[in-house]
């Protein structure tokens, strides 16, 4: 890999890391999600660091060629918060509901 | 006996007034004590005002919940209110109130915990819907009987009555989408005892039917599949 794309690299993942930090900082993520990004950046920064892991990885896993391999993993995690999310969303809607519910039911109780 | 019909009522301000006089003439009539509790969920139109001028009770949903939402709702309020007999009933004037006498009777003898008002069990002249919608209604049909065992030929009737064992299990969980279906589906699963009553419906006086005709496949499919999720998993 050359330097120019290397520093880039670094520059990119170390932007994203400080960027999401920035966001628990400001409370728009809370610690427990924050990480599921933290962690990939985290190990993208020490393949970046670490130039023969990479290629040393996706011959043993059997890929054509390193870049192929990221992209499945990214694609393969991608999936993965996609489906979390959507977990997620559908618990919030039950507890929404039920919010509803019982304060509707109140309201109309005290009337 | 504590009795309740429960009304859902979604931008009704055309029908629901007429729809509660007449059960309040009902019940002078035939010396019956039906309550009614509307549940408004979260009209947009004159729903809230008609409701509040005349002192119907009800309760606002203070956003849209839809249609599974709403009729839960009802049950809290029956289960909280201690009813033993609750009753769904459309407000938009498709059920007719004469046959509630019928569908609680079963409940009131105590044979049965759950008594849907069916369109097609016998040949009456009638309302019956579409074609299409006919066959629709046949193939969750064979759903609930295959994971079942128990043929129900109105699998979409929103009339229902349901005694107080089922009120205190629809207030706890109640499956908002799709409900008819799945939740008899689910009660059928669970051990409970369900049987159909034949009923005449008028075909709806205003507004929108909440299945639409392009949506129908995928509203086919979701239903199959709820079906197939809830027969699949546990038995009681």
């Amino acid at each position: 890999m050359n330097y120019e794309l290397l520093l880039s690299s670094i520059v990119f993942l170390l932007c994203l890391t400080i960027f999401i930090l920035h966001l628990v900082k400001k409370r728009r993520i809370s610690v427990k999600y924050s990480l599921v990004w933290l962690f990939p950046c985290f190990i993208l920064i020490i393949f970046t660091l670490v130039p023969g892991l990479m290629n040393m990885i996706s011959n043993f896993l059997g890929f054509q060629t390193a870049s192929n391999m990221i992209l499945t993993a990214l694609i393969g995690f991608l999936m993965i918060i996609t489906i979390a999310l959507t977990v997620i969303v559908s618990n919030q809607k039950d507890k929404i509901r039920l919010l509803i519910q019982e304060v509707s039911i109140l309201k109309s109780e005290k009337k | 006996m504590k009795k309740i019909m429960i009304i859902p009522a979604y931008n009704e301000e055309d029908s629901i007034l007429k729809t509660y006089n007449q059960i309040v003439n009902y019940n002078k009539k035939h010396k019956t004590n039906y309550d009614v509790i509307v549940i408004n969920d979260g009209s947009t139109d004159k729903t809230e005002k008609i409701l509040i001028e005349n002192e119907i009770n009800h309760i606002k949903l203070i956003n849209n919940l839809g249609i599974g939402g709403a009729v839960q709702t009802g049950y809290k309020y029956a289960y909280d209110n201690n009813y033993d007999i609750a009753v769904q009933f459309d407000g938009d004037g498709q059920h007719n109130i004469k046959y509630v006498a019928n569908i609680i009777k079963p409940i009131e003898e105590g044979q049965v915990n759950m008594v849907i008002g069916s369109r097609f069990i016998e040949n009456i002249e009638t309302f019956r819907s579409s074609t299409a919608r006919r066959a629709g209604i046949k193939l969750i049909s064979f759903f609930i009987k295959l994971v079942t065992g128990k043929k129900i030929y109105d699998t979409t009737s929103g009339m229902r009555a349901v005694d107080k064992k089922l009120i205190s299990e629809f207030a706890n969980s109640y499956p908002v989408e799709y409900p008819e279906p799945v939740s008899t589906t689910l009660m059928l699963k669970k051990g409970y005892i369900i049987s159909e009553v034949s009923v005449e419906m008028n075909e709806r006086e205003c507004g929108v039917s909440s299945i639409r005709t392009w949506k129908n496949i995928y509203y086919m499919i979701n239903v199959i599949l709820s079906i197939l999720v809830v027969g699949v998993g546990r038995k009681k």
